[in-house]
């Protein structure tokens, strides 16, 4: 359903505090809020239980991919979801995570799970000076910084060989010692996955009830407008960015541990960070669990499309197209999308079905006026009510 | 030494040319719409595979190929800014612009892999190993070519933007849409018409690109950086601007390939968009428009 | 009548200029609005009122001069750190987050200080019953749990100055209050602002209705080409000769 919040002709109130007569209403939200409750719990279940539900460690390894996908889109939907700031160019971190795990560990022999953590505490430092060069100013600024970087980080890890390894790759000390066999890696990732995408999320659900996070959904919906109300924008953006470039860089940083191996051009690669943004944008970037439902179904779709056709130039087609479609005809996601229809599906809604939209807007207005009539301020409240768009009288400077 | 420094600053210019051309582009969708166009190189990639499909299959001098793909592509800006771009929510229309055309450049990568596969190729002509000699430097012919081209085109958008009433709709519509319409311009047929000329920019661009550089359908990525450098550099939206960062970048990266080698050199646009970003987040050269973006 | 010998300045500019391109926007303007008073700006269109709106506010970075706000210099500071200095704004064309409930939208305009922002609740129940209170008062309590985008342009004016509220601002820019609304709600933003300025709320108002402009205003101050030409009471304005020369293009 292509942009329905995008219609130019008023869209009548609907009655969203509910009426004190629509117990049927209340009765299906209620219900929805079990359904959605329910959902939820069998979506964790599953999700547990997936190393057991594997038939091989092949699909344990896919799900295990999946599992990263998800931790990226989480991570990167913490700046692209709270203030709209599309990145390109998440690649950089979740790459320069990985790396960071690998020459900590074999340089200094610290453990690889302190080293996963203080690799991302350094590339989010990292992120600072990037976030203040490139939020200054507004989004076309941010997106091309975005990119730039994937392309320099790719360059520098490539030429600068005898650190990185260059295109030879680098290896990647395992943090399980040989003794564990491969199944049982990809079965402790998976988990160490979930627990990541678990605090991310969680992390997410803080700000997005905090004043900070009321702030940053203002600058994505009108930034000079939250500017003007007080709203820091710049420090805003810049401490949600960091924050996104932290669990961004565990996530690679994880990954990295997981494969073992670290080669420049799959680290830095533009297509990484476009994964993230299609999963997000797939979910919805709006809602908490949009991305990881992204990244379960575009992710699961891809790894099919790869088992299928191979790592063709086919691959890159059907990205371009699936983006493409999201971007035109659903940019809100799938999660908004599907929780709309339900919301359609509401009881005081299925009863006017039927109804044209000039009906419906003539319906409302008599409860509108209803209302009015019972209300003591009735003349002021009459003027409020004006049309949409009246006329705009004069001509404005 | 002084040879050789003579040799890369003349290189480097020559390449600043192309650059200058394909920024001038990128502006002009910055200009009308807002749209930071991704899949720009990608639309030059494809001109340099048309060019070189052309001489493979008639033998005929690729330059020729500008006949069709400059029409070709004017028609597809065209095409893409009325059927897609305008589609796009005017409050989101910077984000997602910047997807959609990274969409379609990814398209065209799959495609152009697709069609003729990843492998690299080159166009060979009877004086692709013809060089002259300059200030005791030596040049490809085929360089000279390129540049002129990109030059000849550069002037013919300038006096376009200078002298036609097109072009003065055009700059009106880039220097404030609202006031431009106001005054009667049909600003949403220019705007269509400004990314007609900016992708005709591409089928310039990519024909001087084939003549004498190795192509594959990755290639693009190695161009949209430096170029989207160039337009944050000289102030986003403005053509001159473009075209002077384009020219300084290129020399620098030119003479800075003596010292450093190619790859590093590279890194002279990244650094100038960083410290630009730092410095002057406006851009060098730009107007007000680069203000808010 | 004010009476000019108890005159406190509020928001000051000096030598204020932006040009675009080619156009002298604001055109070294020098002007002192007056605090604890409705004031107004008017001019024809075009003359500059909307940029000097936004240079005021920190949208816009002025060419040269100054902005001051209560002695203090301004200029050039970030909107938001104008907003904490004590002067809210609303904008042309009235502009809302579409896509956030009545409530929230006041609620984005809370500050609280330090790490609270961080994990404290938006929702904060002194906040909110703040919020309801202001909505209460601007007469849209029932729309609450409505999106934005959802209500009438009316209303949006309505929440839109319901959110400058909410930041507590001691000076208040409207830019337009009156475009683009019916007869009656301009009677009822009219009596908004008499009620807030009497509670001691220093207003300066860019408007083109003419009526509402005479109606409201303690002082007006007449721009045109981006500078003004002349400024007073209600009357005074309405007999000033240059006034009528700009507006009637002679």
């Amino acid at each position: 359903m292509p942009n329905a919040s995008d219609l130019a002709t008023p869209t009548p109130t609907a009655p969203a505090t509910g009426r004190p007569d629509d117990s049927a209403g209340e009765r299906f939200d209620r219900r929805l809020g079990l359904a959605k409750a329910g959902l939820g719990v069998v979506a964790i279940v599953l999700a547990l239980m997936v190393p057991w539900l594997a038939p091989d460690a092949f699909i344990l390894s896919v799900a295990v991919v999946i599992a990263s996908y998800a931790a990226f889109a989480v991570g990167w939907n913490f700046v692209g979801g709270f203030t709209g700031y599309i990145s390109l160019g998440h690649a950089s971190y979740s790459g320069l995570g990985g790396y960071a795990v690998a020459l900590l560990t074999t340089h200094t022999g610290i453990n690889p799970w302190v080293a996963l953590v203080l690799g991302a505490v350094v590339v989010a430092l990292l992120a600072v000076p990037i976030g203040i060069a490139s939020l200054r100013v507004r989004g076309a600024s941010f997106v091309i910084v975005s990119i730039a970087l994937v392309l320099i980080l790719l360059l520098v890890f490539q030429s600068w060989a005898s650190v990185t390894g260059g295109s030879e790759g680098l290896r990647v000390p395992r943090p399980f010692d040989s003794s564990v066999l491969r199944p049982e890696q990809h079965t402790r990732f998976y988990f160490l996955f979930l627990v990541l995408i678990g605090i991310a999320l969680l992390v997410w659900w803080l700000i997005d009830r905090s004043q900070f996070g009321a702030g940053l959904k203002a600058i994505r919906e009108d930034e000079d407008k939250a500017e003007a109300l007080g709203v820091p924008t710049f420090r805003y953006k810049l401490v949600v960015f960091v924050i996104s470039a932290f669990f961004t860089s565990l996530a690679g940083g994880l990954y990295a541990l997981w494969f073992g191996n670290l080669d420049p051009v799959f680290q830095f690669s533009i297509l990484t960070g476009s994964y993230m943004v299609l999963m997000s944008l797939f979910g919805g970037i709006r809602s908490l669990v949009g991305p990881v439902v992204g990244a379960v179904v575009v992710g699961y779709a891809m790894e099919v499309f790869k088992a299928q056709y191979g790592d063709s130039q086919f691959h890159l087609v059907a990205l371009g197209l699936l983006l493409a479609v999201v971007v035109l005809f659903m940019p809100e996601g799938v999660v908004p999308a599907l929780l709309g229809l339900v919301h359609r599906l509401r009881p005081a809604a299925t009863s006017i079905r039927e109804e044209s939209a000039a009906e419906l807007l003539e319906r409302n207005r008599a409860i509108d006026a209803e209302r009015r009539a019972n209300n003591e301020a009735s003349t002021e409240r009459e003027a409020v009510d004006d049309p949409r768009h009246a006329t705009t009288g004069k001509g404005r400077s | 030494m002084t040879a050789l420094i003579t040799q890369a600053v003349i290189l480097g210019i020559l390449l600043g040319g192309l650059y200058a051309l394909l920024a001038a582009g990128l502006t002009l969708y910055f200009g009308v719409m807002r749209v930071v166009m991704i899949a720009h190189s990608a639309f030059l990639i494809l001109a340099a595979y048309l060019a070189w499909a052309f001489n493979r299959a008639t033998g005929i001098d690729p330059l020729f190929s500008l006949v069709a793909t400059v029409p070709l592509f004017f028609l597809l800006g065209v095409v893409m800014q009325r059927f897609l771009l305008s589609r796009l929510k005017p409050a989101t229309l910077t984000m997602m612009s910047v997807l959609l055309t990274f969409a379609i450049a990814l398209i065209i990568e799959g495609m152009l892999g697709f069609v003729w596969t990843g492998t690299q190729r080159r166009i060979s002509l009877s004086y692709s190993t013809a060089s002259l000699e300059v200030f005791g430097a030596n040049i490809a012919v085929v360089k000279l070519v390129a540049f002129g081209l990109a030059a000849v085109s550069l002037l013919a958008l300038y006096l376009l933007m200078k002298a036609t009433s097109f072009g003065q709709a055009l700059r009106a519509t880039i220097q404030h849409k609202e006031a431009a319409a106001l005054l009667g311009i049909d600003t949403e047929k220019v705007a269509g018409y400004g990314f007609g000329l900016g992708l005709a920019t591409a089928a310039i661009g990519g024909t001087a690109l084939a003549l004498d550089s190795t192509i594959y359908p990755s290639l693009h990525w190695h161009w949209i950086g430096p170029l989207m450098a160039i337009i944050v550099v000289g102030g986003l939206g403005s053509i001159p601007g473009a075209a002077i960062a384009a020219l300084v970048l290129g020399l620098s990266q030119s003479l800075l390939q003596i010292p450093l080698g190619t790859t590093w050199a590279q890194t002279v646009f990244y650094l100038a968009l960083f410290i630009t970003l730092m410095v002057r987040p406006q851009g060098f050269f730009g107007g007000r428009l680069a203000q808010r973006f | 009548m004010s009476v000019q010998q108890d005159v406190r300045p509020s928001l000051q500019t000096e030598g204020l200029s932006k040009a675009f391109g080619g156009v002298q926007a604001v055109n070294g303007a020098t002007v002192t609005f007056h605090e604890g008073k409705v004031n107004a700006l008017i001019g024809p269109n075009g003359s500059g009122k909307s940029t000097f709106f936004n240079i005021v506010t920190g949208m816009i970075a002025p060419d040269s001069g100054t902005v001051r706000f209560r002695g203090q210099d301004i200029t050039r500071r970030a909107p938001h750190r104008i907003c904490a200095a004590g002067i809210g704004r609303s904008f042309q064309l009235c502009r809302t987050f579409p896509r956030m409930t009545v409530l929230e939208n006041l609620l984005v305009a809370v500050r609280p200080a330090g790490l609270s922002q961080l994990v404290g609740s938006s929702q904060n129940r002194r906040q909110v019953e703040r919020a309801r209170e202001l909505l209460r008062r601007v007469g849209i309590d029932h729309l609450e749990g409505s999106l934005a985008q959802d209500i009438s342009y009316g209303q949006q004016k309505l929440l839109e100055l319901a959110g400058v509220l909410m930041g507590e601002p001691g000076t208040i820019l409207l830019d337009e209050p009156a475009g683009g609304v019916n007869p009656a709600l301009i009677g009822r933003i009219g009596t908004l602002v008499k009620e807030l300025n009497a509670e001691g709320r220093t207003f300066i108002i860019v408007e083109h209705n003419m009526d509402m402009v005479m109606s409201l205003s303690d002082h007006i101050v007449v721009f045109d080409r981006g500078a003004p030409i002349a400024e007073g009471t209600p009357s005074e304005v309405q007999q000033d000769p240059r006034v009528l020369e700009a507006y009637l293009g002679v």
